[in-house]
């Protein structure tokens, strides 16, 4: 089902309950009664278009957002993702190494797998880092270049430079498939490691592994469907342009 | 989860009925018989229990010596209405009172079994993979290339590859590191083998 700017907000929350740290990201709080998508983001102001391709990308898989261009700055995009980011390093990540603590502290005679789980969730957690540092330290920053560009009257020589050493075509290839490490630890929990003693902890990792997951999902689709493509459409426009202004010159 | 087999011996049928609906809200429990006549002890001989209940009325000299002689891996509980009934022949494990609460004997239990699976020794070819992915693997946790695998085992490196393929597909862990814990947990390697 696709959400639309009539969709009652409480019931996207109903539908899919970890669309709430979307909302989250928005700065949407809950109590919003029975106001619509549309409603809720005017109060909130937040860019509905935006909100929509956003929440969609994350309640279905398969969903493409058609208008890359016409609609929001990709500025609006970029914050957002920065915002995840965020997320993860200040609450995700944390979360999921004090179970792991708790885990060590809490089996005495399984303690050795614990450690070796801890172990992994590090290079884990290193290897998330570095994902994280690439796209804000060029990603990012491309992507705001290249929207600079399009937006000005006169194609710098400059940015076509920059657009011969790094396209977004680059980053699609080098995107590195992080979710499978994560893949990995849930399924040793899920199916091998011997049932540590205290069975609530492991299943509250395991279910902050699930949304840590279906996070970095939704986020790798948000780059993959939002970004990407509207950036490798103005990389198109800039070039012709480019090429247009240099004939009439 | 290995499984654990309890044995009841207790003449009274109300009491058998209320320990089996107890010892069966521990996940991977079963009682796989009860005996109501201490004379129908030597059925015990057609089971393979882990645990047996009695009653430590029940208990003399000759039925201590059965189950001291018979029975060398199976822990006895006893059931009495106080603490000072224990037969001392018989190495006790724990004892549970009838008065006792629901929430204290399931703890006993519970520890009971805790133990015993901890106590159990680890095996040592997983029942997921072939002993021939069990060597590959071992060999991919222990930080080898394709090809150093391919010439340690004579084999091509095609067929290194084509077994890391099965392996991950039968695991359902991709990475090198993923496949390493699982190693480890399953005592291909030791900790201390890796690179």
């Amino acid at each position: 089902m696709i959400i639309t700017k009539e969709v009652k907000m409480a019931d996207l929350i109903h539908m899919n309950y970890f669309a709430l740290s979307v909302l989250n990201r928005f700065g949407i709080e809950l109590g919003f009664g029975d106001k619509s998508v549309e409603e809720v983001c005017k109060q909130n102001n937040v860019d509905l278009g935006f909100f929509l391709d956003i929440v969609n990308t994350f309640v279905d898989q398969d969903y493409f957002p058609k208008k890359h261009l016409q609609t929001f700055p990709v500025k609006l995009i970029t914050d957002y993702l920065q915002i995840t980011h965020n997320d993860y390093n200040d609450s995700n990540v944390p979360e999921i190494e004090e179970l792991i603590e708790k885990m060590v502290d809490s089996n005495q005679t399984q303690k050795d797998n614990i450690v070796l789980l801890k172990k992994f969730f590090n290079e884990y957690k290193e290897e998330l880092q570095n994902h994280i540092n690439r796209e804000e330290e060029v990603v990012f920053p491309y992507a705001h270049a290249i929207e600079d560009a399009f937006n000005s009257n006169k194609i710098d020589k400059s940015v076509i430079e920059l657009m011969q050493n790094y396209s977004i075509e680059v980053f699609q290839n080098e995107h590195d498939n992080i979710e499978e490490k994560l893949f990995d630890l849930k399924n040793i929990i899920i199916k091998y490691l011997p049932q540590p003693k205290d069975v609530k902890l492991c299943k509250k990792l395991l279910h902050e592994l699930f949304s840590l997951e279906q996070d970095l999902n939704d986020h790798a689709r948000i780059e993959e469907k939002v970004l990407v493509p509207k950036i490798r459409e103005m990389e198109e426009i800039i070039h012709k342009r480019f090429s247009e202004e240099t004939k009439n010159a | 989860m290995p499984k654990s087999n309890f044995i009841l011996i207790e003449q009274s049928y109300i009491i058998r009925k209320g320990l089996i609906s107890l010892i069966e809200k521990i996940p991977n429990t079963q009682v796989i018989s009860q005996i109501d006549n201490i004379k129908d002890i030597d059925n015990i001989q057609n089971y393979d229990p882990d645990f047996i209940i009695i009653n430590s009325n029940l208990i003399d000299k000759d039925v201590s010596d059965y189950l001291s002689k018979n029975l060398e891996n199976v822990q006895v509980i006893s059931l009495s209405k106080d603490h000072n009934t224990s037969f001392s022949e018989i190495n006790w494990i724990e004892n549970i009172l009838l008065n006792e609460t629901q929430n204290s004997i399931l703890k006993k239990i519970n520890k009971l079994i805790g133990n015993r699976i901890s106590n159990m020794p680890q095996r040592y070819t997983p029942d997921e993979i072939s002993e021939r992915e069990a060597d590959i693997l071992r060999n991919i946790a222990l930080g080898y290339s394709n090809k150093e695998i391919a010439d340690k085992l004579f084999i091509s490196t095609h067929t290194v590859v084509t077994h890391r393929k099965n392996i991950t597909r039968k695991l359902g862990i991709k990475t090198v590191p993923g496949l390493t814990i699982y190693a480890i947990l399953n005592k291909l390697i030791d900790l201390g083998d890796t690179k």
